[in-house]
C-alpha cells in the first residue's frame, strides 16, 4: 500500500505542476461548445432552448472521458516507450496488478477533477440564460463522478496498452469520436425510444452510461435511464476495462 | 562453515513465445550459477547471449519458463515483493523519471520503498555526494550527460539499501573517461561491502571489476571461473596472433612445430575479410618466432599482422566460442 500511495502521489504532483495546460486541454472543448450551442445557436433560433439543459451533463461526461483516457494514455506512452520508465514502478515493492490499478486511480482522479471543474465553468457561462435547468444533486454527483472517472481511466488503460502510440491519432478519430457522437451526450437515452429496439444498441457504448449518470446527478428533471440499468452498466464497463487493461498491461511489461 | 549464496540461479530456462511472424526464441537453456555475499560477479557475452534475460529473471521483470532463483533465501517467483526489496537494478536503458528532478528521483524511490522522510532525505543527500551528482540535484535527468545519468541510476538503486546491485551493461555508450569513472565508483561500492552482478560485453571491464566471471553464449554458461583462472585454462603461456593471406593452409605445418601447443582458426570479419586469422597457443622458447616465420615464407603466404600477447579474456572467449566477441 505504501508503494501504491507513493506512486499515486508522484503522479498527482507531476500533474499539479502542469495544471495550466491540463486545465486548458480539459476546458477548451466544453466551454466552446457551450458558447456556440448554448448561446449563439439558440439566439439564432437554430436549436431549441431545451438543448442547453440536455447538453450540460453530456459535455461533462465527454470531458471526463477525454480526461480519463488521456490521463492514462499519455503517461503510459512515456512509460512503455524505449526508455521503459515503467520498469522503475514495476521494481517497487508492489505487484504488477497494483501498478496497473494505480494508473487507473490516477487517471480517475484526473477525470473527476476535470468533470467537477467543467460543470461550474459551464454553469457560469450560462448564468442567467433562460431555459437552463441545471440543478446539481451533489450527493449523487460525487459517487457518479468517481465511477465515471474510474470507467474512463480503465478504458484509457485498455486503449493505451493495446494500441501503439503511433496510432493514437487514429484512435481519437475512429474510436473516441464515434463514442462521443453516439454517447447520448447531446440527447437523453430515454428519448431514443423513437428509434425502437435500436435504442438498446446504444448500450454498447460506455459513454452512454456516463452521460446518463451525469444527467441523473445534474439535470434530474430531464428523463433518464432507469437507475439499476445505469449503475449496472457503469460497474460492468468499469470491471470489463479494468480486467482487459490490467491483462494487457501485464503483457506489455512482464515478459 | 560456508555461508549460503546471496543469489542462487538454478537451471534457468526461458523461451519467449512466438509472436505473429516471429518464431519462439529460446533465450536461456538451463543456466545455473550462484553469487556469494560481497562478491563482484560478471556475466560476459555477446549481444543476444541471454545476459539481460538472466538479469530480467532475477529482477522479476521476465518470467522464467522453468528454473528457480533465490535471492537472500527468497524465491523470486513466489514472493516477488520481498525479492524486490533485496535487489536493485541499473537497467540497460536509462529510465530516469523525466518529470522529476535528480533529488526527487531519489526521494521518490525512497517513498516507493517506504523510507521515512528524514531517512530518505539524508540518504539522497549522501548518495548524491558519494556519486558526484550533488551539483545537479535540482536539474531534470534528461539534461545530464550519459555518465551522470548512469551515476544517478546507481544512486537511485542504492536508495533502499539493497543486498545486491544488478547492472545491465552499465558502460555501453559511455565515453572512455566516463567509463573509467564508473569503474572506480563500482569498485568503491564493492569495497564498501556491496554484492554486485554485472553484465558486459567489454572484456576489459569484466577483467578489471569481476572476481568471478561466467562466459555466456546462446543462453548457456560456457565456463565460470576467476579471470585469472579462465586465462590459466588456456594451453601454452602466450598467444601468437597472425593474419595471413595464404595460397595453401598453413595450420598443419605450424601445428607440427615444437612450442606450438594448439592452433585455432578464427572467423574474421570487417577489414580483415578474406584473410585467415590463426591463433597459436605457444610456449615461446628459443627460435619459435623464427620457425613460424619460416613456415609462412616457405608457404608463399602474405603475412599482414603478427602479435605475441599474454592471454586475455578475449582469448578465452575466442577459445571457447571460436568467434570474436562482437562489440
Amino acid at each position: 500500500m505504501t508503494a501504491f500511495l507513493a506512486l499515486l502521489r508522484r503522479d498527482l504532483v507531476v500533474a499539479s505542476r502542469n495544471v495550466g495546460p491540463l486545465l486548458m486541454a480539459t476546458l477548451t472543448q466544453p466551454v466552446l461548445v457551450v458558447l456556440v450551442f448554448g448561446n449563439i445557436l439558440p439566439r439564432l433560433h437554430l436549436v431549441a432552448d431545451e438543448f442547453r439543459t440536455v447538453m450540460v451533463p453530456g459535455l461533462m461526461s465527454i470531458t471526463m472521458l477525454m480526461a480519463g483516457v488521456q490521463g492514462v494514455l499519455m503517461p503510459l506512452a512515456t512509460d512503455l516507450s524505449g526508455s521503459r520508465e515503467v520498469d522503475e514502478r514495476l521494481l517497487a515493492p508492489i505487484s504488477v496488478l497494483g501498478v496497473a490499478i494505480q494508473k487507473v486511480v490516477a487517471g480517475a482522479i484526473h477525470a473527476a477533477v476535470a468533470g467537477l471543474v467543467a460543470l461550474p465553468a459551464m454553469m457560469l457561462l450560462m448564468h442567467r440564460v433562460t431555459g437552463v435547468e441545471v440543478h446539481p444533486r451533489w450527493g449523487a454527483l460525487l459517487p457518479l463522478v468517481v465511477a465515471s472517472g474510474l470507467l474512463s481511466a480503465a478504458f484509457g488503460l485498455t486503449l493505451g496498452t493495446r494500441v501503439q502510440p503511433r496510432f493514437s491519432g487514429l484512435l481519437f478519430a475512429v474510436v473516441l469520436g464515434p463514442l462521443m457522437l453516439f454517447g447520448c451526450a447531446y440527447y437523453p437515452w430515454a428519448a431514443l425510444k423513437v428509434l425502437g429496439p435500436v435504442q438498446y444498441v446504444f448500450l454498447v457504448n460506455p459513454l452512454v452510461f456516463m452521460s446518463e449518470a451525469m444527467r441523473v446527478a445534474v439535470t434530474p428533471d430531464v428523463p433518464h435511464m432507469p437507475l439499476p440499468l445505469l449503475i449496472g452498466g457503469l460497474l460492468a464497463f468499469m470491471a470489463l476495462f479494468t480486467i482487459l487493461g490490467a491483462r494487457s498491461f501485464e503483457k506489455r511489461t512482464v515478459f | 562453515m560456508r555461508a549460503s549464496p546471496l543469489v542462487a540461479v538454478d537451471d534457468l530456462v526461458k523461451v519467449y513465445p512466438a509472436r505473429g511472424k516471429q518464431p519462439a526464441v529460446q533465450a536461456l537453456r538451463g543456466l545455473s550459477f550462484s553469487v556469494e555475499p560481497g562478491e563482484f560477479f560478471g556475466l560476459l557475452g555477446p549481444n543476444g547471449a541471454g545476459k539481460s534475460t538472466t538479469l530480467g529473471c532475477i529482477t522479476t521483470l521476465v518470467r522464467p519458463t522453468s528454473g528457480r532463483i533465490l535471492v537472500d533465501g527468497v524465491d523470486v517467483a513466489r514472493d516477488p515483493l520481498q525479492a524486490k526489496r533485496r535487489i536493485a537494478v541499473v537497467p540497460q536503458t536509462r529510465n530516469l523519471d523525466r518529470d522529476l528532478t535528480v533529488r526527487e528521483v531519489l526521494t521518490y524511490h525512497g517513498r516507493y520503498f517506504g523510507l521515512p522522510a528524514a531517512e530518505r532525505e539524508a540518504r539522497a543527500e549522501r548518495l548524491m555526494a558519494e556519486l558526484q551528482v550533488a551539483e545537479k540535484a535540482d536539474a531534470k535527468p534528461l539534461t545530464l550527460s550519459g555518465g551522470m545519468q548512469q551515476r544517478v541510476l546507481i544512486a537511485r538503486a542504492l536508495m533502499h539499501d539493497p543486498k545486491v546491485l544488478l547492472l545491465d551493461e552499465p558502460t555501453t555508450g559511455l565515453d572512455p573517461q566516463a567509463r573509467r569513472l564508473l569503474w572506480e565508483t563500482l569498485k568503491a561500492l564493492h569495497q564498501g561491502g556491496l554484492t554486485v552482478i554485472l553484465t558486459t560485453h567489454y572484456m576489459e571491464e569484466a577483467d578489471r571489476l569481476c572476481q568471478r566471471l561466467a562466459i555466456v553464449d546462446h543462453g548457456q554458461i560456457l565456463t565460470l571461473d576467476t579471470p585469472a583462472g579462465l586465462r590459466k585454462g588456456l594451453p601454452g603461456g602466450q598467444i601468437l596472433d597472425m593474419w595471413v593471406r595464404a595460397e595453401r593452409p598453413l595450420a598443419p605445418e605450424l601445428e607440427g612445430l615444437p612450442g606450438v601447443m594448439r592452433i585455432e582458426r578464427v572467423e574474421s570479419h570487417g577489414d580483415w575479410e578474406g584473410l585467415e586469422r590463426l591463433r597459436l597457443f605457444v610456449d615461446p622458447g628459443d627460435g619459435l618466432l623464427d620457425r613460424v616465420l619460416h613456415v609462412v615464407r616457405d608457404g608463399g603466404a602474405d603475412l599482414r599482422h603478427l602479435s605475441l600477447n599474454a592471454p586475455s579474456l578475449e582469448d578465452v572467449y575466442i577459445h571457447l566460442t571460436g568467434k570474436e566477441l562482437r562489440e
